[in-house]
């Protein structure tokens, strides 16, 4: 299983305001709000926190019927500039991180090495992408290649009643947009 | 409060963050802030922020987990405001 987020920064920082009163408090375990605080770019950290946890968030959502908002809950270790846990409940999620002044983008899954295949598209066409890659890889026709969605709303994609991804995760913000995919 | 009031205040509370008009246009109960109204999740925090500062009360954590619908953020404004 995978999971992941993207966030536009430039978008992020008019979206939201992570100085706000409260902001950090309600989302952010109290090890995480210091390392925010103390960091030299604590706009960076914020976001690159936020996108582990909902990279986390959607690992586990596959796996789970139930939806809920609990960022707090997903306590997030920093290993390496790019590399991460996230711990919820009894689970560990590994995850990887690129991030430039553009954007921040996590992959987050169950194994330390995942073997997801994810590519960057502009967030309008997304889905044809998605269709156009599992065309090269299965040699089904793009147009009869459908995506459904699972009880918990994650995306699967389908030809007739084949599955043609065990995983697959899709994220776009602002100007960017990405999918990951573990082929079944 | 009744229910219609709470409604209306919900509503101004959450337009700033909706991102489909015409899902907002057609808000009832049942409308959910992510799926229907395609509130960016990094955005929750701040109806919630919102909701705490409209009608003075505190969201622990246990009842934001829920606040993902219109219906179950008007029960948890009428469940804290009768604690008040």
């Amino acid at each position: 299983m995978i999971g992941n987020d993207i966030i536009d920064l430039s978008l992020a920082k008019i979206e939201s305001n992570w100085q706000r009163k409260g902001f950090l408090e309600k989302q952010f375990t109290a090890n995480e709000q210091q390392l925010i605080l103390a960091a030299p770019n604590s706009f960076e950290l914020v976001w690159r926190f936020w996108s582990m946890k909902e990279a986390a968030y959607k690992v586990y959502a596959q796996q789970n019927t139930i939806r809920f908002f609990a960022p707090k809950k997903f306590d997030c270790l920093l290993m390496s500039e790019t590399k991460g846990l996230v711990f919820f409940k009894d689970q560990i999620f590994y995850t990887s991180s690129n991030m430039n002044q553009n954007y921040i983008f996590t992959l987050a899954g169950l194994e330390k090495q995942t073997k997801a295949y994810s590519k960057f598209v502009m967030p309008q066409v997304i889905d044809m992408m998605i269709k156009i890659k599992l065309e090269d890889k299965t040699g089904f026709s793009t147009i009869e290649i459908e995506q459904k969605k699972s009880k918990n709303g994650a995306p699967l994609y389908y030809y007739e009643d084949i599955l043609l991804t065990r995983s697959c995760s899709i994220s776009h913000h602002g100007n960017y947009g990405v999918f990951s995919l573990l082929y079944a | 409060m009744t229910r219609k009031e709470l409604i209306t205040s919900l509503q101004k509370i959450v337009k700033p963050y909706v991102q489909n008009q015409e899902a907002f246009k057609n808000l009832t109960e049942e409308t959910d802030f992510i799926n229907d109204l395609k509130i960016n999740s990094a955005n929750l925090v701040d109806v919630i922020l919102d909701v705490e500062d409209e009608f003075g009360i505190e969201i622990d954590n246990e009842s934001m987990e829920k606040m993902l619908s219109v219906k179950s953020a008007m029960d948890i404004i009428e469940t804290k405001l009768a604690d008040s």
